[in-house]
């Protein structure tokens, strides 16, 4: 038995998606199961999607702010509201945030010139040696190791939010925004963070495709590795901001 | 100079997710005790006695004051 009673209590998964689909999973045929292959498949046409939206994004940067509220929109009604729609939420989901990319890249790259580029090549970097590591057990995910990242992954989102909050009366928390030593520390962490998040994305997937889960949860999976590597490729893009800007 | 180095890592990273993210991992990584249960239900240790009381699945074991120091 687990050592932390709130698991014991509420089950393994706080997501609905999670619980909802992992039993019964007898009842579908061979060809309507979750593979790697799909999965990967499906990640590569959201990535083809979002490099589509960003170039619209780079083109017209006006497309950014929209882009990012119909984008989370979309992140949220395909977390909360119907995970099985996966399919068709996670493409226009995709096409948005790369158009919010695209117009944040463009004003990075205005303040220093190249930065995008390193942004992209370090995401897809981390993302290739996660994937190795993990596909190798170098790295092994354990119930511990999800609910110390969950923890850190919901600090920190509140800890942005307050900061967003305050930003409405004219304060805010400095020193997560500055360019000093702390602030370059806390975009580390939060790299750090929200890259060992993809190795929980693969987890799922891999578990997914082993148990045979519908079909739509390949989409699913795809669309939970996107968000998580839209995440990682605006905090690399802070960091490297933060420490050009030295 | 920068932007090609970092253009030819993102491709190399691409192909790499593309083909490494197609194989199965390894056994050392799926064949554990310690794996993350997505399935969100577990089975709970506790059993329900016909009487209504309790059952703790485990050992027993006795506590008296001398173990305590």
């Amino acid at each position: 038995m687990s050592k932390h009673s709130a698991l014991n209590t509420f089950g393994r998964s706080g997501n609905p998606a999670f619980t909802r689909n992992f039993e019964n999973t007898q009842a579908f045929s061979q060809s309507d199961r979750m593979t790697l292959d799909g999965a990967v498949n499906k990640t590569a046409i959201l990535l083809a999607l979002c490099f589509a939206g960003a170039f619209a994004g780079w083109n017209v940067p006006v497309l950014a702010m929209p882009g990012l509220i119909i984008g989370t929109i979309l992140a949220f009604v395909t977390i909360f509201r119907n995970p099985a729609k996966a399919g068709s939420t996670a493409p226009f989901y995709a096409a948005f945030e790369g158009m919010a990319l695209g117009g944040i890249t463009v004003f990075a790259e205005m303040q220093y010139p190249g930065i995008g580029i390193q942004a992209i090549g370090l995401t897809f970097g981390i993302l290739a040696s996660l994937l190795f590591c993990y596909k190798s057990g170098i790295i092994k995910p354990t119930e511990n190791f999800r609910l110390m990242l969950f923890s850190a992954t919901m600090g920190i989102f509140l800890l942005y939010l307050v900061s967003f909050i305050m930003s409405f009366f004219g304060s805010g928390i400095g020193f997560i925004h500055s360019n000093g030593l702390f602030g370059i520390g806390f975009s580390l962490f939060v790299v750090g963070i929200a890259a060992l998040n993809l190795v929980l994305d693969f987890d799922f997937i891999e578990e997914g495709a082993e148990k045979g889960l519908p079909k739509y949860m390949e989409w699913y999976g795809a669309f939970s590795l996107m968000v998580t590597l839209v995440w990682l490729y605006v905090e690399i893009l802070r960091l490297l901001m933060k420490l050009r800007s030295r | 100079m920068n932007t090609i180095l970092f253009g030819i890592l993102a491709i190399l990273s691409l192909f790499i997710f593309m083909n490494l993210g197609k194989i199965k991992a390894s056994k050392k990584q799926m064949d554990r005790d310690d794996r993350i249960n997505w399935g969100g239900k577990r089975r709970p240790n506790v059993q329900q006695n016909r009487d209504g009381s309790k059952i703790i699945e485990g050992s027993a074991e006795e506590v008296n004051d001398e173990t305590k120091k």
